[in-house]
């Protein structure tokens, strides 16, 4: 049984299905690839399962149970998070408070008495090593440059300890140094079980990394299987190349 | 020696306020000007409850900024739903409420009279009608508020409030609901400057509704953007050199009419200037 | 005297007063995207300076207005030089925008307290000297129906404006996309300083109305402003003939409550609609 899946998930702007009764399903153990031409709905789809977009339409099923409730915080607590196309760090804070913010108390009068303790700093020390942070996290995370931001932001999911982890192009831009790094957690986490969904537009990457894949346009799913399969498609050569 | 004494005094409650609103502005990114609101809610219940009963002062304090909490509390739960410049409306709207409040609940408040002859606080048998002893209680209930406010900001409490003012979307995302840390820390913000408020109503000894205007809010609002949102430190430099700077003028010489419009000009003036070369103010750790 | 129709002439009178109010800053928000709270001190500064034309220096009517819709035009334009367009380009956030102008807002009051002192003070010569028109059994003086006459020029010039000439096509691509505005060759800086003199004139139009019709102080800044913030809010920000029925709107909600209560509340009223539409129907009333 898939973690997360939709059905017949519908967003739309103005009348126009950006996501349009999308049925999709993400197992535990599996990497899945989101692929697609640009506004194809792969982002909006994110924001959606998310909650950062109400939906229009349609469910979603995590571990079996509907989701009813889908503010952004609610929607963290069914073990679902997220990165962003563009890093979204806490600018003016340090690059170790990045991390410990999301390691502490959710609760209003818990976190209000509790004080990051040594095991909180010493699990932000593993994954901040791990991404090559260590050196900077005294500094403002606005100091980084493109992709220290992108690593830490990573790094910050990646210590969310979810289930579902949505990477919304984390390989974009960057040198394949980095690009190792990250594919090795991205791999990490996949073998701890969790779901990891891809938006990606790097197709060898694709072929690398995942064990399935959705194809989306205009907002439906127009093919899936594995990305081997996937890719031989007619129809997804030509959603690519146009008519 | 009593006018030193005096100013002492006035540096304490303001930055009293400023720690305060810094929790509320510098630490969460919520600009609110309603805080000279609260400060009045504060003393006017204090002032009521030691005129009108005779109650023991902490208790009337304690009332006093249970009440300015409650009020808060209410209110958030409403504006908190605003974000950024719509905020902002919403705590000048509270703030111009309030004052009305003030003014025109004329059986309760007397309105424009104000409430005199409010009764200074003994501790221990121990009369602080001398200003000299007052400011000891004035300086220690710095101290504790200066506390509170750095227990605060070590806290994971702070750090999430921290990432709040800069992507509130983002912390929902790592699971933090987030209306529920503006709505506390609005509380908490309120309260603090609630003693402020009983405190300046039984130093003063007497408390009209010209205290509690919404260019009173404004006048702590710019202490703080001085000193440097996010600062404690900073939260008590800025009162410290406005409030010197104000006695300045009346030291001058200026009437005292033209020396409260002086201290306008100098704050608006201040605020111009500070956006325009230095936004971070003095100490600031947060650039907005 | 039918009490039904002296509250829909006042609210009549009012709104319009507003309309002027909210016409000049949808113009300054529609193109420089901020909520200038100088706006409505700018407006007060106008009707001073008919104050001071007419009443101490004595210089004819029409002549001290035109000179002081001039002088509130001047001012916003130069304030936009000085302070915003320097914080425009270096590409400051909203925030401090909306501070910088709390301080511009903060300066002009205490500079017209200073000058004009900040007791209440009335533009017209005693209210025997002014004609009174009986409507419907309602009375409307004189110089209320000159505002209400020059209002209606004001909204319907302003709105053919904006529609057929080259200024209104520049304003609305400015509106529309400030970037895309400057590829196509429109000086977009040169623009917004002509937008600042227009809609800040537009402004003391309304500052001068107000002089005439309830008086001027130099507080009457920040509730001239509001009154114009609420009624674009209502009738959705940034469209000017939405903010004219926000403002006729606002004065009838505000007039009933008046009525109902008493005087005093207004403001109050006021931001009870304002947190209401928040709410509710941030969007304004109009549908997109």
């Amino acid at each position: 049984m898939p973690i997360l899946s939709t059905q017949k998930l519908v967003k739309s702007f103005g009348g126009v299905h950006a996501v349009d009764h999308v049925d999709l399903a993400f197992h535990g153990g599996k990497i899945t690839a989101l692929v697609g031409p640009n506004g194809s709905g792969k982002t909006t789809f994110i924001n959606t399962v998310t909650g950062i977009l109400p939906m229009d339409g349609g469910e979603i099923h995590v571990g079996g149970v509907v989701m009813r409730r889908m503010n952004p915080a609610d929607v963290a607590a069914y073990g679902i998070t997220r990165t962003f196309q563009n890093a979204r760090l806490i600018q003016q804070i340090s690059v170790l408070d990045n991390i410990l913010v999301v390691l502490t108390e959710r609760n209003v009068w818990g976190a209000l008495f509790e004080r990051h303790t040594a095991l909180h700093l010493e699990k932000a020390g593993n994954i901040l090593k791990k991404v090559g942070l260590w050196e900077k996290r005294n500094e403002n995370a606005e100091n980084l440059s493109y992709g220290q931001r992108k690593l830490l932001e990573i790094a910050r999911a990646v210590s969310m300890r979810a289930n579902i982890y949505l990477f919304d192009e984390p390989f974009a831009g960057l040198f394949p140094e980095t690009i190792e790094v990250i594919s090795d957690i991205l791999r990490t986490l996949r073998d701890k079980a969790a779901s990891v969904v891809l938006v990606e537009h790097n197709m060898n990457l694709v072929r690398e990394l995942a064990d399935y894949c959705y194809v989306l346009d205009g907002g439906k799913v127009i093919a899936e299987g594995t990305p081997d399969y996937v890719l031989k498609q007619p129809q997804v050569i030509e959603a690519y190349l146009g008519k | 020696m009593e006018y030193l004494i005096h100013i002492a005094v006035l540096v304490c409650l303001y930055g009293i306020l400023g720690l305060s609103l810094n929790l509320v502005v510098g630490e969460t990114g919520l600009i609110s000007v309603a805080h000279a609101g609260f400060y009045g809610i504060g003393a006017y219940v204090t002032a009521l409850l030691l005129v009108g009963l005779g109650m023991n002062f902490f208790l009337a304090m304690a009332l006093g900024i249970i009440a300015s909490g409650l009020v808060a509390l209410l209110i958030s739960g409403v504006i908190s739903r605003l974000r950024g410049v719509y905020f902002l409306f919403g705590t000048i709207g509270l703030n111009i409420i309030a004052w009305s409040i003030f003014l025109n609940w004329q059986s309760v408040t007397r309105g424009p009279l104000g409430i005199p002859s409010i009764p200074r606080p003994g501790i221990w048998g121990l009369d602080l009608y001398q200003n000299l002893q007052f400011l000891f209680l004035a300086a220690a209930s710095l101290a504790i508020v200066y506390f509170i406010s750095v227990f605060i900001k070590k806290s994971s409490f702070g750090r999430v409030l921290n990432s709040i003012r800069e992507d509130e979307e983002a912390t929902q995302i790592f699971g933090y609901a987030t209306s529920y840390y503006k709505l506390a820390i609005f509380t908490i913000g309120a309260m603090l400057a609630a003693l402020a408020g009983a405190l300046f109503a039984t130093y003063i000894t007497y408390i009209d509704p010209s205290s509690f205007t919404i260019n009173e809010s404004i006048f702590i609002f710019s202490t703080i953007v001085l000193g440097g949102l996010g600062s404690s430190r900073g939260a008590v430099l800025g009162p410290l050199l406005l409030v010197f700077l104000f006695e300045g003028f009346r030291f001058a010489g200026f009437p005292s009419e033209i020396a409260a419009q002086m201290r306008m000009l100098a704050y608006g003036f201040a605020l111009v200037l500070l956006m325009l070369y230095r936004p971070k103010g003095i100490w600031g750790t947060f650039r907005i | 005297m039918d009490i039904a129709i002296q509250i829909a002439l006042n609210a009549l009178i009012a709104g319009a007063i507003y309309s002027l109010v909210v016409l000049g800053f949808n113009l300054l928000y529609s193109t420089s995207r901020f909520f200038d709270l100088g706006y409505g001190a700018i407006a007060i500064a106008g009707g001073y300076a008919v104050l001071y034309f007419y009443k101490l220096l004595g210089l004819e009517l029409w002549s001290s207005i035109i000179l002081g819709i001039f002088i509130a035009g001047i001012l916003g334009f130069c304030i936009e030089k000085i302070i915003y367009r320097p914080l425009r380009t270096r590409k400051a956030s909203s925030a401090v925008l909306l501070i910088a102008s709390l301080g511009v807002l903060t300066v002009i009051q205490a500079v017209l307290a200073i000058l004009f002192t900040s007791q209440f003070q009335t533009l017209g010569r005693g209210a025997g000297e002014s004609r009174t028109f009986e409507i419907f059994g309602g009375a409307i003086t004189q110089t209320q129906s000159i505002i209400l006459i020059t209002a209606l020029v004001v909204m319907t010039a302003l709105g053919l404006v904006l529609k057929y000439t080259l200024f209104g096509k520049a304003v609305k691509a400015i509106a529309d996309d400030e970037e895309v505005a400057s590829i196509v060759g429109i000086n977009s800086e040169r623009m917004i300083g002509i937008v600042f003199f227009i809609g800040s004139a537009i402004g003391g139009m309304a500052g001068i109305a107000t002089g005439f019709d309830t008086g001027l102080q130099p507080t009457i800044g920040l509730s001239l402003l509001l009154k114009g913030v609420i009624a674009a809010i209502v009738g959705g920000i940034g469209n000017v003939y939405g903010g004219v029925l926000g403002a006729f709107l606002l004065a009838i909600i505000e007039n009933l409550g008046a009525w109902q209560f008493s005087g005093e509340w207004k403001d109050a009223i006021a931001f009870i609609v304002l947190v209401v539409f928040l709410l509710f129907r941030p969007q304004g009333i109009l549908p997109k």
